[in-house]
């Protein structure tokens, strides 16, 4: 997730890791993380605050004024719950497309690529 | 393409679909390929190598299984279902040492390709009751591991990425360096940054061999020419 600054707001912080905040904390899946200060009450989100409960690594390009915030290394897997995340991908014909829209059917989802 | 295009027609018929993702920066550079494979399952595109964290990819092919309740059953593992070709071919003498090394890289692959596509069709006949469905705790504790190396690397190529769409084809290298460094396994963002450097202005299409260059440290032919072969890079299937 790229940031200009260390503060986002919760929709765009889920869209981009997946973790949503709930009251409870930073949740996917069956999996929700306490993160006491993480939220304001206008609804934004501390980045810093979060990534630190999370195991989310933080690289910063201070030249150019952006940070990069990695995934979450909690359960020291590339996978922390068997709950797919559901990332926003583009049909070739620039639509949007949601796995989520599969509901229903079992899917092998198959990565490749042209190089 | 084809071969999956194939197999979504034999699965279809039990409520399951194939989706192919292309890990591509530029949905132009595998347009091709998608048209030729003519597919008419879902075919889309991750111009921000987004599915690579989400899910564990680090090569290509590489899949997971889904299943109705939008569940992993299978964690990203190499997904080959056809042999290839390239196997079977005898590697004539004479040829230049890049291709020469690549060809027998190629041979030394290991074959997977028939039983996982059996697997596959299993679970779409059976679903749950497949002895290829694992349980969710089984689908995290086989995923691949990841540290802070590993997860640091994909922040470094998602900022790389991002200079390189914002500030110029060169911001992107110092931090696509890093994240080869910090994650030498994930073949797929060195793939990706090798090819931008080594096909040539004009082509039609991406240099598949990406051999050595001036810009990154290393190249496809120097890494799968080593001991390691392709094999460092592929997890394979346990079946």
């Amino acid at each position: 997730m790229i940031l200009t600054e260390l503060r986002t707001t919760t929709r765009e912080f889920a869209q981009a890791t997946g973790w949503e905040p709930k009251p409870e904390g930073l949740c996917r899946g069956e999996i929700c993380v306490p993160a006491p200060g993480a939220l304001s009450a206008d609804g934004s989100l501390d980045v810093a605050i979060a990534a630190a409960r999370l195991g989310m690594p933080l690289v910063e390009d201070a030249d150019h004024g952006v940070w990069s915030l990695g995934p979450a290394t909690l359960s020291g897997k590339s996978l922390n719950t068997a709950v797919a995340a559901d990332p926003e991908l583009m049909n070739f014909d620039g639509s949007p497309f949601r796995l989520s829209s599969l509901r229903g059917k079992k899917v092998v989802l198959v990565a490749w690529s042209s190089y | 393409m084809p071969g999956w295009q194939a197999l979504n027609l034999e699965i279809a018929q039990y409520g399951a679909t194939v989706v192919t993702v292309a890990l591509d920066i530029n949905a132009e550079h595998a347009r091709p390929w998608h048209e030729l494979g003519q597919a008419t399952h879902p075919s889309v595109v991750d111009t921000l190598h987004a599915t690579n964290p989400l899910f564990g990819f680090t090569n290509i092919p590489m899949a997971v299984w889904i299943n109705e309740d939008g569940v992993l059953v299978r964690p990203a593992e190499g997904a080959s279902i056809e042999r290839n070709p390239m196997r079977d071919m005898e590697i004539p003498e004479g040829l230049p040492e890049a291709l020469d090394k690549m060809l027998h890289a190629v041979k030394d692959i290991p074959d997977d390709a028939e039983a996982y596509r059996a697997a596959i069709i299993d679970w779409a006949k059976n679903g749950a009751s497949s002895p290829f469905a694992l349980s969710a705790d089984e689908v995290v504790e086989r995923s691949q591991p990841r540290s802070d190396n590993e997860a640091r690397a994909t922040a470094c190529f998602e900022l790389g990425d991002y200079l390189r769409k914002t500030v110029s084809q060169d911001a992107a290298v110092s931090w696509w360096k890093e994240a080869h460094r910090l994650h030498p396994q994930n073949l797929t963002y060195k793939r990706q940054a090798w090819t931008l450097v080594t096909t040539a202005p004009g082509a039609t299409e991406n240099d598949l061999m990406q051999g050595p260059n001036d810009v990154y440290d290393s190249s496809l032919v120097a890494e799968v020419s080593g001991d390691g072969g392709f094999l460092q890079f592929i997890v394979r299937p346990q079946l």
